[in-house]
């Protein structure tokens, strides 16, 4: 019945819905005929994507610095070019996030100094442990991860998979890189590391606390 | 379904208006009324496009209404009605379908929702504000200017709040559009693209000015934007406002510089702000100076900070080299 309602006021057109009252923020204008995003259509729709936006790149901006944080104690030992090799992808993958931020005129997350700090300490600390702690710390991150894209995933199929279709598209590409490390890090004795149960449900639980914090500031 | 939505709202509308009839006094603001009032207002505004009466003072209209409903009365159909005195009234839920349809010119959903009334009431009411200030009176006037009882203030919760607001909404929304224009005739290659200071400074001005007419009155609106229950609403404002402004100046950051940069011309704004109120030298060349200034510092600060962060790192990497000459000197280097 909302909805009839709703509809009808359309018909107005949205350049008087800009002047209401109730502190609706106009529509912001972006300048790209073409985005990933597709441009919201009210504050709600608004508000979840910018959240789902905000929170991946506050992600991958974190496993950036994971990686760079285990190349810096292990990138001359024989794992070093693995290493390498996943964190060119999360730089892809970040170098992505950025570019739909800026298109789509969200704020990224104010926390970004702090999991600057805290992904390269994580990373770091975790090869000291070893080549197994390394993997060990890649395979609870990138579970984390590859389960929080699922669980976005979900969201916008539930919402409307036509609409989100490319959005869609690239966060199943990612999760796809992301269930690829983790399958990497097991495959190299990420198991074998004294304290594995509990250095990896440490980790998750980080991760967890990180992608609530992300989502909201 | 719309059929029955359109009866209900006359039907509403209807209630509304018998007690416009009968008390045009203002009422005290309860829910049920002010949905009154509007249902009112809007019967009022549509009979007084569909009729074109001779006079349009609201009261007139309204007696035009109360005996054409009696006139009417004979055709009723049973609208549900609960309120005696709204039986003449409730002739008119029958009505709607030929009222909408006798409309020349305009289609059957004619239906301007609250927030465009009270848009409408308010932008109205800026032009009182000289001679009112920023208060209820000033929206008073303005919904008696467009033909609407006085009373229609009751809408207002907010009462000053919601006019203020409502100009700074506006004044962004102007603000956006002059912008966009200018981006896209840079875009098409009609304009050289400024570069970020001359255009920030600009955009800051431009917007500035939109406060002039009301520059008299502006220190009692900035004090009702700080009163507590409006912070957020004005804080919500002036961030889109000075997201806007840097979007467009070109800003495509996604770190700190986000923030920082947002903080900065936050800050130019405010402060350029305040002293605009207190200038007084011809055409405000103070102000305008004063933000000159402003934003040279800002531009200053920035390229000392570019500045002291590559000295930094060329410090690191010195550093780096010493520990590295030192590790070689001493034999710590060797690979076993």
């Amino acid at each position: 019945m909302h909805r009839a309602v709703y509809s009808c006021s359309n018909i107005v057109g949205p350049a008087m819905i800009r002047q209401c009252l109730k502190c609706r923020v106009p529509q912001q204008l972006s300048s790209r005929a073409y985005s990933v995003v597709p441009t919201p259509r009210d504050s709600e729709e608004k508000e979840m994507l910018h959240r789902i936006l905000r929170v991946d790149h506050a992600g991958e901006y974190g496993a950036n610095r994971i990686y760079a944080g285990q190349m810096a104690v292990l990138g001359r030992s024989s794992i070093g070019p693995l290493i390498q090799e996943m964190w060119d992808q999360e730089k892809v993958h970040l170098a992505k996030f950025t570019e739909i931020l800026a298109e789509s005129r969200v704020r990224p997350t104010a926390l970004l100094p702090f999991w600057n700090i805290a992904g390269f300490v994580l990373g770091a600390s975790s090869a000291l442990l070893g080549k197994e702690g390394a993997m060990a710390c890649t395979v609870a991150v990138e579970e984390s991860i590859s389960e929080h894209y699922n669980s976005q995933i979900r969201a916008l199929m539930e919402e409307d998979p036509d609409r989100y279709t490319e959005l869609l598209q690239v966060i199943k590409e990612f999760r796809d890189d992301e269930i690829e490390h983790h399958d990497t890090g097991l495959e190299h004795d990420a198991e074998s590391v004294p304290g594995y149960w509990i250095l990896k449900n440490a980790i998750q639980l980080g991760c967890k606390a990180a992608i609530y914090a992300s989502q909201r500031i | 379904m719309a059929a029955l939505l359109r009866a209900l709202r006359v039907g509403s509308a209807l209630r509304g208006l018998g007690s416009v009839v009968s008390a045009p006094a203002a009422q005290p603001p309860c829910s049920s009324l002010t949905r009154g009032f509007h249902r009112a207002a809007l019967r009022l505004q549509d009979e007084s496009k569909a009729d074109k009466p001779p006079s349009s003072s609201p009261s007139s209209t309204t007696y035009h209404e109360h005996y054409r409903a009696h006139s009417a009365e004979q055709e009723a159909a049973g609208a549900p009605q609960e309120h005696s005195a709204s039986e003449p009234a409730a002739k008119e839920a029958s009505r709607p379908n030929t009222s909408y349809q006798d409309q020349s010119g305009e289609q059957g959903e004619e239906y301007e929702t609250e927030e465009q009334l009270q848009a409408r009431i308010l932008t109205a009411a800026l032009e009182f504000i000289p001679l009112h200030g920023w208060t209820v009176e000033a929206i008073a006037a303005g919904a008696e200017m467009l033909g609407l009882s006085s009373a229609s203030t009751g809408m207002f919760y907010n009462g000053a709040g919601d006019l203020v607001l409502h100009f700074v909404s506006q004044c962004n929304s102007q603000l956006t559009d002059i912008l966009a224009e200018q981006h896209n005739q840079v875009q098409l290659g009609q304009a050289e693209p400024k570069k970020t200071a001359e255009f920030l400074r600009d955009a800051v001005e431009t917007r500035l000015r939109m406060y002039i007419p009301y520059i008299e009155t502006w220190p009692q609106a900035m004090s009702i934007l700080l009163l507590p229950h409006n912070i957020p609403d004005s804080l919500k404002h002036l961030s889109t406002l000075v997201d806007d402004m840097w979007y467009y100046a070109g800003d495509r950051s996604t770190d700190m510089n986000w923030y920082t940069k947002r903080a900065a011309l936050t800050g130019i704004y405010n402060t350029t702000e305040l002293v605009m109120l207190q200038d007084s030298s011809p055409d405000f060349q103070d102000t305008w100076d004063f933000l000159d200034n402003r934003i040279q510092d800002v531009v200053n600060m920035a390229t000392t900070a570019k500045q002291v962060q590559a000295t930094g790192e060329t410090v690191v990497q010195g550093l780096i080299g010493a520990a590295v000459t030192l590790k070689n000197l001493t034999g710590l280097n060797q690979r076993r």
